[in-house]
């Protein structure tokens, strides 16, 4: 058996890469459809590897595949933490094309991103049984944060003994409420931040650096 | 290129060690298996023959397992026969026959196992052993099937209704429509990487890294 042999081997050494040296944390980015997660995560990749995570848009389910950002090294206070950044698939427990409709997208369209949003829901919630060492939940800040999906996702978290950050998103819009967010999980920090314009990145990258270094 | 993207298409050799950290074309991680000579289309399109060998093939095809992401079409015919599975070493427990009592389990592990013939469908058990084995197995997706076998074939609603009833992860209440249980897709041991409307899933079973 050469071959398996041959797998096996290379599956060792990208093991053994993977998993060397600092082992850096695997952090998953977490949260409801459209809260500023990919933005998020670019923002992240961008400043401290200057690449990007994937595409963003105001069209719910964009990401439907979970995507790796790699070692990513956070200077705070002259020590590095490193990092492996996972943007996952907006998390919903109802998926339905006609809401693509409205977006100006043709049937089919709508339909094949319906059911890849479902396949990617369920992807981001295996990530979330083994595969991640942290998480950071993002919010968008305008909108209600007491939903079904964001009290069981974060009963979840809790239940894994994961360490969670919270980050109420999109503090430039109008109706934006951090205290909300504050009030719906007060068993948590939550950090306020606008991903977009990259207001309040230091402390997000100090409390990143805190909880997951 | 035994080894195709499911996302993008792109082939790799056996062994290939790119695909262990995702597509380099699209940075996709699901990989479905093909033998030498199979025909490239996806997996949604008619299935060929056993892509998977029994034996050594589909023991390498799941070695990549977690890292790599090996999907596996559980439904139809397309899968090698269950006692070809375990055997290999330390064989985790994470796999779909692993003989796990839980009843999704079981009815998985007798899916891949046999295919049960259409017509057995309506008044089969009550429970447990048929629900992976829609009979639309050459179909394309999310279309009504062909008329020539409907005679053959209970209806896709029935057929929907029963896939729900047991898999009550995913809900599947129109093409396009669905309806998640996310504590189920949380407690799952494999999960669902691909939905087909006639409720066929392709599921990937993760498996921890040896050593
Ligand atoms: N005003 C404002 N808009 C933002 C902010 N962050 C993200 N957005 C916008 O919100 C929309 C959704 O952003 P994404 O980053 O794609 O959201 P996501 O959480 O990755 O969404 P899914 O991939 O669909 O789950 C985009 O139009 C972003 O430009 C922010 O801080 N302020
Ligand atoms: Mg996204």
């Amino acid at each position: 058996m050469g071959l398996l042999t041959n797998l096996k081997d290379s599956i060792s050494r990208a093991a053994a890469s993977l998993f060397s040296e600092e082992d850096p944390k695997r952090i998953g980015i977490y949260g409801p459809p459209n809260a500023g997660k990919t933005t998020l995560a670019n923002r992240i990749a961008r400043d401290w590897t200057g690449d990007a995570v994937g595409p963003e848009s105001h069209v719910p389910h964009e990401t439907r595949r979970a995507r790796r950002k790699e070692n990513v090294e956070i200077e705070r206070d002259g020590k590095k933490v490193t990092i492996d950044i996972v943007d996952t698939p907006g998390v919903t427990t109802k998926v339905d094309y006609t809401e693509f409709l409205e977006h100006d997208m043709e049937k089919d369209d709508a339909v094949r991103r319906s059911r890849e949003a479902t396949e990617g829901v369920a992807e981001a919630m295996h990530w979330l049984r083994e595969d991640v060492d942290g998480v950071i939940y993002v919010l968008d800040s305008s909108t209600d944060p007491f939903t079904q999906v964001n009290t069981m996702l974060i009963g979840i978290i809790e239940s894994q003994d994961l360490p969670v950050l919270i980050l109420a998103n999109k503090i430039d819009l109008e109706d934006s409420s951090v205290q909300r967010i504050r009030n719906a999980y007060p068993q948590h920090e939550t950090i306020p931040l606008s991903a977009l314009e990259g207001d309040n990145m230091d402390e997000v990258y100090d409390k990143i650096a805190e909880y997951f270094g | 290129m035994p080894h195709q993207c499911t996302n993008c298409g792109r082939g790799f050799e056996d062994g290939s060690q790119e695909m262990l950290s995702g597509c380099p074309n699209c940075g996709g991680n699901k990989f479905q298996f093909r033998p030498e000579g199979a025909d490239s289309s996806p997996p949604s399109e008619e299935p060929p023959e056993p892509p998977e060998p029994p034996g050594g093939n589909s023991t390498v095809a799941k070695t990549v397992g977690k890292t790599a992401a090996t999907v596996r079409d559980i439904v139809g015919s397309d899968e090698p026969p269950a006692g070809a599975e375990p055997a290999d070493t330390g064989d985790a427990s994470g796999t779909v026959n692993a003989g796990s009592t839980d009843a999704e389990d079981a009815a998985q592990a007798s899916a891949r196992g046999d295919v049960v013939s259409p017509d057995e469908l309506p008044d089969h058990a009550p429970e447990g052993d048929h629900q992976f084995d829609p009979p639309a197995a050459d179909s394309a997706p999310s279309v009504e099937p062909p008329a020539d076998d409907t005679q053959d074939r209970p209806d896709l609603q029935e057929l929907r209704e029963e896939l729900n009833s047991q898999f009550e992860s995913v809900k599947v209440l129109a093409p396009g429509q669905y309806e998640l249980n996310l504590m189920e897709l949380y407690d799952r041991e494999e999960y669902i990487v691909a939905l087909q409307e006639d409720g066929r899933y392709s599921i990937q079973v993760p498996e921890p890294i040896q050593e």
